[in-house]
């Protein structure tokens, strides 16, 4: 019978070694408010949408939110482009839109719970900011959706998603 | 009551063909006399078909005194001294180290299925991290010139997405 134990508490002290950690990496970002170095990637997805029947952009499937009110009644959504940007605290990241305005993104903050808090501006050059101030907390993979800007008979969507994990998942 | 007992007991002896003939034709008479009787015995000539029937197949070449004969004699004969590797091979006793290496396997085993378990218990759900809240929400908004608004739509796992709408015409000032 020692010899049983002899081995299956060790054995079993080495498997839960290599068991995976579930809290380890939100307890990091628990007690961490600073971001990872290097930055917090964060993806903008910029659509045109318009009301004209069309096709639905195949990467679009995926993000089910906009097939629900008021995006579903837009009959037809072509993704312009999806730059991803690396969001440092104290510095912004500006992203070019195709109608010639600018988005600003700034992480403010990783939340207590490991949420994202940002500022989002939209800035018309040589002109007021056409979105002064936009505070938004998300979580990663989250996004949120800025949309109402008129571009080429069709309306811009804008959804920024902030995902510190490698890849990017719609949802 | 006594009598009832009797009058069990003899019945039992004529279906079990204990009682002599003059008595089971009695008894055989005494039953078919009666519904319930005649009932009862016909049930019991009914086991009885049936007993007979699947012990049919054993042949008669079964000799049951001569097979209690050799069980007895095999009891009380000598125990044979079985130590020779060919007579049983698969009761060997294997000492030392492979026993120590079964029961060592065995543990492992149990420590891998342990981890798996736990790991199954323990893995967090795909595209979530524990401890936080699914969804965007905005906290602050400012839409200086323009009329806007802020209203939620339902991501694929149920979360909330924040959506700012602007419009893109200036609000006049009066």
């Amino acid at each position: 019978m020692r010899t049983i134990w002899n081995f299956l508490v060790p054995s079993l002290l080495l498997a839960l070694s290599f068991t995976p950690r579930a809290d380890a990496q939100g307890s990091k970002l628990v007690q961490s408010t600073r971001a990872p170095t290097g930055g917090v990637p964060a993806e903008v997805l910029v659509v045109l949408a318009q009301e004209e029947s069309g096709k639905i952009d195949p990467e679009l499937k995926k993000l089910t939110a906009l097939r629900r009110p008021p995006f579903n009644s837009f009959r037809s959504m072509k993704v312009l482009s999806k730059p991803k940007v690396k969001l440092v605290p104290g510095r912004d990241a500006v992203v070019s839109l195709p109608n010639g305005r600018r988005l600003k993104l700034a992480l403010l903050q990783i939340m207590p719970d490991g949420r994202f808090k940002m500022k989002v501006s939209i800035n018309r050059p040589e002109k007021a900011d056409y979105l002064p101030l936009l505070q938004v907390v998300a979580s990663a993979g989250d996004p949120f959706f800025v949309a109402g800007q008129t571009y080429e008979g069709g309306t811009l969507v804008v959804g920024v998603t902030v995902d510190p994990k490698k890849t990017l998942q719609l949802p | 009551m006594e009598s009832s007992k009797t009058e069990q007991e003899r019945l039992q002896m004529f279906f079990d063909g204990e009682l002599s003939s003059e008595e089971a034709e009695a008894v055989r008479r005494q039953l078919e006399d009666s519904p319930e009787g005649a009932a009862e015995l016909a049930a019991w000539q009914a086991i009885r078909d049936g007993i007979r029937e699947v012990s049919d197949p054993w042949p008669d070449a079964v000799d049951s005194d001569e097979l209690f004969a050799r069980i007895e004699a095999d009891i009380r004969a000598p125990a044979v001294e079985r130590n020779s590797r060919e007579s049983m091979p698969a009761l060997r006793v294997v000492p030392g180290g492979r026993e120590r290496r079964v029961w060592g396997g065995v543990a492992a085993g149990l420590a891998a299925a342990a981890a798996i378990l736990l790991a199954v218990l323990t893995l967090p759900e795909e595209g979530t991290t524990p401890g936080m809240v699914r969804g965007s929400k905005v906290v602050a908004v400012d839409f200086g010139e323009y009329a806007g608004t802020v209203f939620e739509v339902e991501g694929g796992a149920g979360q909330p997405l924040s959506v700012v709408w602007i419009s893109d015409e200036e609000v006049a000032i009066p």
